[in-house]
């Protein structure tokens, strides 16, 4: 057994990419004008090819979409009309998130 | 979890239910039986019985691990059936009328009744029977080990409790907890683009809560912006449906007004340390809570208003 404290281990230092905002991956739905609506994912660990996501995403929902890189919360992904169901189907099927990271948000 | 939980629930229960009333039907009889002959013949009846139900142990085992939850649902529907039934049918008219505010257990209830009337439609011969039978139990159960040395059973012991329970609260008898109802959200579409929401402060003032606290919540769940006017009602940018705004409401009183632990309304929300806390009123418990983020808002509108802003 090695002497602890002479590990050098740092515990303030700062968590994996991966717990950003504890793991947790949130959806939101924003309005536009008339019934037009974005989709929003925020948190995905960028362990992860966001652009492929997306790619397969456009596909697989026949919308279109974009990874917006931002300052504070890292890639985002924007998806055009409301894909909130799709979109947690979808990153649940592929194993991307577990059920309880998902946070949907929104009316 | 708890959408788990509302998940899971309804299977669960109606699991317990089915199960429940052939056992009960099973543990009638054998009371039948064993009584004439007194309860010397106890230990085979419950061999009997453990052989029979050997399916039941698992339900028993899960009793076990959430008792705390479900118990008192699950004995009193054997108890009192009909009145529970009753109180429950009030309380759907009432629902029908006004949001009922615990979402699961409102889901619990909607399931309960169906299941209720699906069982008394189908066994409704049947029901009457098993209604004397229950009764014979509940009366059977309090002196059945009176003189002899046998084990009790699980369900003896919790038909027990819960009667002494009620006998000692009788205003638990009347449907669990008074029932937290509140008004339903009036929301109007003010002109194309914006939406009143006309009795937010009478609301607020309904869930004990600050009005910036759910004027916060709101907006950053429907990812807009919003103020009180001066008739103190809210007008949010965009277009919203009631239903809507009733769904971010419940999540509202699911995250910061009801207790985690006991689920009771009567809750305060107080800041310590930059950090939101809940402290229960009833159960003494207290929990922080999910602060309000907005998060990630992507640009709607024009850019170039946006550009002519910051420039």
């Amino acid at each position: 057994m090695s002497i602890q404290n002479l590990n050098t281990f740092d515990p303030f230092a700062e968590g994996n990419e991966e717990d950003v905002q504890d793991g947790l991956v949130h959806i939101r739905i924003q309005q536009r004008n008339g019934r037009k609506t974005l989709t929003t994912v925020q948190g995905l660990s960028s362990n992860y090819d966001l652009k492929k996501i997306v790619r397969t995403c456009k596909k697989e929902f026949a919308c279109n979409g974009t990874v917006i890189e931002h300052p504070e919360y890292g890639e985002v992904l924007q998806l055009q009309g409301d894909q909130r169901e799709n979109i947690c189907q979808f990153l649940t099927k592929m194993g991307l998130v577990k059920q309880e990271q998902l946070k949907v948000h929104g009316f | 979890m708890a959408e788990e939980d509302a998940i899971f629930d309804p299977t669960l229960v109606k699991k317990k239910k089915k199960k429940k009333t052939t056992f009960d039907l099973d543990a009638a009889l054998a009371d039948e039986s064993s009584n004439p002959v007194t309860t010397t013949t106890s230990s085979a009846v419950e061999n009997e019985e453990s052989t029979e139900n050997a399916g039941n142990e698992i339900d028993h085992d899960f009793d076990l691990e959430n008792l705390g939850k479900k118990k008192k649902k699950k004995v009193k529907k054997p108890l009192n059936m009909d009145e529970l039934e009753t109180a429950l049918q009030e309380a759907n008219e009432e629902t029908s009328a006004a949001i009922d505010i615990e979402g699961e257990d409102g889901m619990d209830d909607t399931f309960d009744l169906e299941k209720m009337k699906k069982k008394k439609k189908k066994k409704a011969d049947i029901n009457e029977l098993l209604d004397q039978e229950n009764e014979n139990v509940d009366v059977n159960n309090t002196d059945q080990w009176h003189g002899s040395d046998r084990d009790y059973t699980y369900d003896e012991l919790l038909n027990r409790i819960f009667e002494i329970i009620l006998e000692k609260n009788p205003d638990m008898a009347a449907g669990r907890k008074p029932k937290f109802v509140m008004r339903p959200p009036q929301v109007l579409r003010v002109g194309t683009k914006k939406t009143s929401f006309a009795n937010f402060t009478e609301i607020c003032k309904t869930l004990h809560r600050q009005q910036k606290h759910l004027l916060d919540f709101l907006l950053a769940e429907l990812g807009t912006s919003g103020s009180v006017d001066g008739n103190s009602q809210l007008i949010i940018k965009g277009r919203f449906q009631p239903k809507q705004i009733e769904n971010v409401l419940r999540r509202y009183i699911k995250e910061y007004v009801t207790c985690h632990t006991c689920r009771s309304p009567e809750t305060i929300l107080q800041k310590d340390t930059r950090l939101f806390f809940l402290q229960c009123e009833s159960c003494g418990s207290r929990c922080s809570v999910a602060s309000i983020k907005s998060g990630f808002q992507a640009v709607t509108g024009k850019r170039s208003a946006i550009r002519a802003k910051n420039a």
